[in-house]
């Protein structure tokens, strides 16, 4: 046996958090910062976590855009994401790959830094 | 027929009926589950704000109204009434990320209200927990969804945002150095909307037991089975399983123990029987995360005690008008 009260409180329920539901969906999507917080590389060796944040703010490494966005010019503010230039398979000998770049520049400057990871699994995750 | 012998002996009299109704209804008991679940979830709001309302909104008006579009569609008298779906649509929505599409939520709250549910029988008739089910179904189906790590990359929030048992899967237990045990218990980890101010859940699980709508047998002998075989485990090799109280703290622990593993239908009914459910299901939880592939083991562990409740419930003394 259902009461009418406890049938009105579940329409009410189902109406009014659906017009919530839509709006929240519609009005507030999750939105991408403009400078990414923290970014997920997917790739066949497993997906790699990297804190941008880390690696940009003053608190954390401090590294300048161009640090690693290397073809920022003068006056320019916006870097370009790597992949916009790095293809996944690349043929062209002078624009190396995205796993190349990723690898060359992730480890090389961990290396010189004496910081961060080197080995693979402490990067890539399954 | 009357037989004066039996009359007799007090301990046989049954009064006819009108029997006195105290008032109490199912609808209540889930009134009381989701004032239970409202301190985690509000912190979830404040910490991952209108997505995550959007999340838990349209999760819980999705399953009030699959609950009512299949009883239209199976000729049955419509039972939403009785508040179980939207609990259904509640729980479902507080182990998701913020950021699960309005899509997942929609299939989601589909899996647990009609093939969790309804297709045997509607309430208490089910063999799985619904929101389990839904959440295993949609999390192998999806689970880059369901890897809160790249879930959540967007919030910068004050506290560790790696996902713990992420954490303790792919780095090991140095990683786990880096969480207080106290930020895990305040909630100050990532994770599913509602499932990780353990606090909150514990308080509303505190609250559900005294007022007897889940049993504690369950609920405690789900966390002593955690804290027991994860403290054999880091007992045999502290430096590759983490601390028994890491994994009362971190992933889906506390929400199942008091929320998940405590669903009437789908748990035993008697007292030895409840706590081997809860026992094993706390012990397969951190055999599934110490040397399982899946990262977090609550959701797989919950399952197959489900599958095993029927078994239990044989051990004796039968239970009281329990058929089967």
């Amino acid at each position: 046996m259902i009461s009418n009260k406890e049938l009105q409180i579940a329409y009410g329920l189902a109406i009014i958090l659906l017009v919530v539901g839509v709006l929240s969906y519609a009005v507030c999507p999750a939105k991408t910062p403009d400078q990414p917080v923290r970014l997920m590389f997917k790739c066949v060796a497993g997906k790699v976590l990297f804190d941008h944040n880390t690696h940009t703010a003053e608190s954390g490494y401090g590294i300048s855009c161009t640090g690693c966005h290397h073809n920022l010019e003068e006056g320019e503010t916006e870097p370009q994401a790597c992949g916009e230039c790095h293809e996944l398979e690349s043929q062209d000998e002078d624009m190396p790959s995205r796993s190349d770049a990723f690898h060359t520049q992730c480890i090389d400057c961990h290396k010189e830094a004496e910081a961060g990871p080197e080995k693979c699994e402490l990067c890539h995750v399954m | 027929m009357a037989d004066n012998n039996v009359a007799d002996n007090k301990k046989f009299i049954v009064s006819h009926a009108p029997f006195w109704h105290d008032g109490s209804r199912i609808s209540l008991r889930n009134y009381n589950i989701a004032l239970a679940a409202l301190p985690a979830i509000l912190l979830g709001i404040i910490y991952y704000g209108m997505p995550a309302v959007g999340v838990i909104s349209l999760s819980i008006s999705s399953a009030i109204i699959w609950e009512f579009v299949f009883c239209r569609v199976a000729k049955r008298s419509v039972t939403i009434g009785d508040g179980s779906a939207a609990i259904i649509g509640m729980l479902f929505g507080m182990l998701l990320p913020a950021t699960a599409p309005w899509w997942l939520v929609i299939i989601g709250t589909f899996v647990a209200v009609v093939i969790g549910k309804q297709i045997y029988g509607g309430i208490g008739a089910n063999p799985f927990n619904p929101v389990v089910v839904a959440i295993a179904i949609v999390m192998i189906s999806w689970k880059d969804i369901f890897d809160f790590n790249e879930a959540l990359m967007n919030y910068d929030l004050d506290f560790v945002m790696v996902y713990p048992l992420a954490a303790l899967k792919h780095l090991g237990v140095s990683a786990v150095d880096s969480f207080s045990m106290g930020d895990l218990l305040m909630g100050k980890q990532s994770g599913g909307i509602g499932s990780t101010f353990g606090l909150g859940l514990i308080a509303g699980g505190i609250y559900l037991i005294i007022r007897g709508i889940i049993r504690w047998e369950i609920s405690l002998s789900f966390l002593a089975g955690i804290f027991i075989a994860a403290l054999i485990f880091n007992m045999t090799d502290s430096a590759r399983y983490a601390g028994p109280v890491f994994h009362l703290f971190a992933g889906y622990t506390l929400i199942g123990a008091f929320f998940l593993a405590t669903e009437d239908s789908s748990s035993p009914v008697n007292f030895i029987p409840m706590l081997i459910y809860g026992a094993g299901a706390g012990f397969l939880t951190v055999l599934i995360r110490n040397i399982g592939v899946y990262i977090d083991g609550v959701i797989f562990a919950i399952l197959i005690m489900n599958l095993v409740s029927p078994l239990l419930d044989k051990i004796r003394p039968k239970a009281i008008g329990k058929v089967a």
